[in-house]
């Protein structure tokens, strides 16, 4: 299989930047405990801000790594950011603490975004764009009248005005947008989860509503908690870090566990197939671990049939428009070769499943060829399987034809006949040739029945495979054993109808040609496949190729594909083994 | 003699019951699927049942299911099956069903109108009626596997294979051109040869064919 695929050069380029992000902010994170009062009386609530900044660190850089086309890393990482400018606030270094007043809501709106954003890290939907954006704005331009028309006692040198009603207006805007942006990011998100499949909404139920609960929570807390459990300033602050602490946990591992493996680079996939000669289950799955979507498809396109097949050669339909399935064609020149099937809920760039197309496309068009061959193989075999089955049907119509109809007008003659011997008046010679008669029409009817029994017995049908053999052997005419382990009925009747006549062939063949003294059968079932071995003592010499008969068994035992083996050395006898698929 | 048939070919039921009438049996109904049958029987309890094994609605075994469930149910009424082929399993069940009081035949034998009519009775007075056709199967499956049956010497193959048809030592005798008292002699043997207790003539000829069955 795959063979784990080297780190590139643009790869371990990404590495060696993410070593640095994770360093800087490692540092800053060490300013934030330098600088702000760990020791003093509510120091347990001032470690939190640093210690929250490194969770959401070592998650935005776990995420960025592990999926380097994906923006949530990043986004995450921008989270970090924003809990550590928050922080800041708390210090008594000016210009820190005027960062900090500016951007004291802005973790709450970055929450937002990620939860538009999840799980590829961009915005999909005009409805988004506009939400997310009015929440960057609520938290940054209408925040800023608090601070500029208001003496806030944290900042005063950020005063301008004292215009307390401006404050209070923008205070008012801020509350309403934020309902609005709330409801709105609500909508959308209840119908992505709508739109999900039951497999991703497990990830996104619990992710979302922790979310939106978080987004709630913190600017709700001071309003909720106070009031209703006389929760003091310390433990809120506490509570409200470690909610936001558990943001970054909570995305970085829905979107790892939400089936995004790591991504390699395109650049990664072209090196690995000129590694690997792309053979056909690895092309696809390269492509899904570079795509990071396990739901991601390749289907391969004939242009004679103008269908799209997958690798074994069956049609692929096509892609609704209503699912979240998107599919990329890949072109090779003009020629369209194949496509890529995604989940665009994963995946919301289609530029992406192009470029990988790109990539692949050579490879793709050299395996469609042998998908085209195995696709008419699939063609043929389904129409010998057909031919089969037309075969027995009119088997079986014409054996119940002859039932129905011949056997019973026999019936009835026989007796018109023998009415004819036993009327009265009848003389002795019309007697005797009226029962002559009947005698006559008597032995047509055997001859009917064995007839009738050759074309389709009636025990095979009403009983099953089994029962048919029993019967069989018991009309052989040469001793003959039966060594019988299976139930009626225990294979599809199609195999068990090839079975029985392959058997009645073998049997016909030892009775005409081998000049066989006795005759050995064994049918059984071992894990799921069925056994058949018909042994005579004959003289051998049975021919694959000679007869129509071993190879009519022969031909109907690889539809079923089974197998089928003919023993028949001069002088040692014919032994034919047969096996069939049951299950 | 009171009857029920069951045959869903509306020329054969009526083919059936002029012959059954011409012999002096009063055909109490004629059913054309097995619910009928089963019904008409529960209605009449009639001496005889004559049934096809092929009826509607399934075209299968439906006759034999209905005659197996008609054995348990009223033990006391006989059984005939009829059919255009025979299969040593049907015999088989219907066999181990009864201790006599049951026949499986061929339909085409109904022509030979006479035989047809006497094995009719012999199965309404508790005795039993196989094919000659079955027999044959039945015969050369006990001959595969059974010893006991192996061992008896071909006369009395023959001699217990007419007695699976349920013919009298009389027409052993006369089938075989032998006389009747060598019949019994050979009858007598076969019992010692199979291990059957001495009972009742009839009964034991039931046991015997049962016995030459069950060990298949």
């Amino acid at each position: 299989m795959a063979k784990k695929a080297p780190r590139l050069k643009l790869a371990r380029s990404l590495d060696r930047s993410l070593v640095v992000i994770f360093v800087a902010g490692l540092s800053l994170a060490a300013m934030e405990w330098a600088l702000l009062p760990v020791a003093g009386p509510i120091g347990h609530v001032m470690m939190l801000f640093p210690v929250v900044t490194v969770v959401y660190l070592l998650a935005g850089v776990r995420a960025w790594h592990r999926r380097p086309g994906n923006r949530l890393g990043a986004l995450i990482l921008f989270g970090g950011f924003a809990v550590f400018l928050g922080g800041m606030g708390n210090g008594d270094i000016p210009v820190f603490v005027a960062a900090s007043t500016i951007g004291a809501t802005l973790i709450l709106a970055v929450i937002v975004h990620m939860l538009h954003a999840f799980p590829s890290g961009r915005l999909k939907g005009r409805l988004s764009k506009v939400t997310v954006s009015a929440a960057y704005m609520n938290s940054l331009l209408l925040q800023a009248p608090g601070y500029l028309f208001r003496t806030d006692p944290a900042a005063p040198f950020l005063f301008i005005a004292d215009s307390p009603s401006v404050a209070a207006l923008a205070r008012m805007l801020q509350v309403w947008v934020g309902v609005v942006v709330m409801a709105a990011t609500a909508f959308v998100l209840i119908r992505r989860l709508v739109q999900a499949d039951p497999g991703q909404r497990r990830v996104l139920i619990p992710l979302f509503a922790y979310g939106s609960l978080a987004a709630l929570f913190v600017p709700l807390s001071t309003q909720v908690l106070t009031p209703l459990l006389g929760m003091n300033m310390e433990s809120q602050a506490a509570l409200q870090l470690m909610v936001l602490g558990g943001i970054p946990i909570a995305f970085g591992h829905g979107m790892l566990r939400g089936g995004f493996a790591k991504t390699g680079e395109l650049e990664e996939l072209g090196s690995w197939l000129g590694a690997s000669g792309g053979t056909r289950s690895a092309l696809a799955a390269a492509l899904v671990r570079a795509l990071g979507d396990p739901t991601a498809t390749l289907s391969f396109w004939l242009p004679r049939q103008g269908v799209f097949v997958n690798e074994d050669g069956t049609p692929v339909p096509s892609v609704a428009q209503s699912t979240n399935r998107g599919q990329e064609e890949i072109m090779v020149g003009s020629r369209k070769v194949g496509a890529i099937g995604y989940d665009t809920t994963v995946i919301e760039d289609p530029a992406l499943i192009r470029a990988a197309g790109q990539v692949v496309a050579i490879a793709v068009d050299r395996e469609r060829l042998t998908v085209e061959l195995r696709e008419s193989y699939g063609a043929l075999q389904r129409s010998r399987e057909r031919l089969v089955d037309a075969a027995d049907r009119e088997r079986r119509r014409i054996a119940r034809d002859l039932h129905d109809g011949l056997q019973m007008q026999l019936v009835l003659l026989a007796l018109e006949a023998q009415q004819l011997a036993k009327s009265p008046g009848s003389d002795a010679g019309t007697v005797e040739r009226a029962t002559h008669l009947r005698r006559g029409i008597d032995s047509a009817a055997a001859e009917l029945r064995q007839l009738v029994h050759a074309v389709m017995p009636a025990a095979l049908i009403e009983r099953g495979l089994a029962a048919a053999a029993e019967d069989l052997i018991d009309r052989m005419p040469i001793p003959t054993t039966l060594e019988l382990e299976l139930d009626d009925g225990s294979c599809p009747s199609a195999v068990e109808r090839t079975a029985y006549f392959v058997l009645a062939e073998a049997l016909s063949n030892a009775l005409k040609h081998s000049h066989a003294t006795q005759i050995q059968v064994q049918l059984k079932i071992v894990e799921g496949w069925l056994h058949m071995e018909v042994c005579d003592d004959g003289t051998g010499g049975a021919d694959l190729l000679a007869g129509t008969g071993i190879r009519g068994i022969g031909d109907r035992v690889d539809v079923q594909g089974g197998f089928f083996e003919l023993a028949s050395a001069p002088g040692e006898g014919t032994r034919i083994k047969v096996e069939l698929p049951c299950a | 003699m009171r009857v029920v048939i069951g045959e869903d070919e509306a020329l054969l039921r009526h083919g059936l019951q002029l012959v059954l009438e011409g012999g002096g049996f009063e055909v109490v109904a004629a059913a054309s699927d097995a619910v009928e049958l089963e019904r008409a029987v529960g209605l009449h309890l009639p001496e005889l049942v004559i049934t096809d094994i092929r009826m509607p609605p399934s075209h299968s075994d439906e006759g034999l299911r209905a005659a197996l469930r008609l054995r348990a149910k009223h033990p006391e009424i006989a059984v005939v099956v009829l059919s255009q082929h025979m299969q040593s399993r049907y015999a088989k069940e219907l066999l181990s069903s009864s201790n006599g009081k049951v026949g499986y035949l061929l339909k085409q034998r109904i022509a030979d109108v006479d035989t047809f009519l006497g094995q009719l009775r012999d199965v309404a007075a508790g005795g039993m009626a196989l094919d000659p056709d079955v027999v044959a199967l039945m015969v050369a499956r006990a001959k595969r596997s059974n010893g006991a049956i192996r061992e008896l010497t071909p006369r009395q193959q023959e001699v217990l294979a007419l007695m699976a048809e349920g013919r009298s030592n009389s027409r052993i005798a006369a089938e075989l051109f032998l006389s009747e008292k060598a019949v019994v002699q050979h009858t007598s043997r076969i019992y010692d040869s199979l291990n059957l207790a001495l009972d009742g003539e009839s009964h034991r000829r039931v046991l015997a064919v049962m016995h030459y069955l069950s060990d298949n």
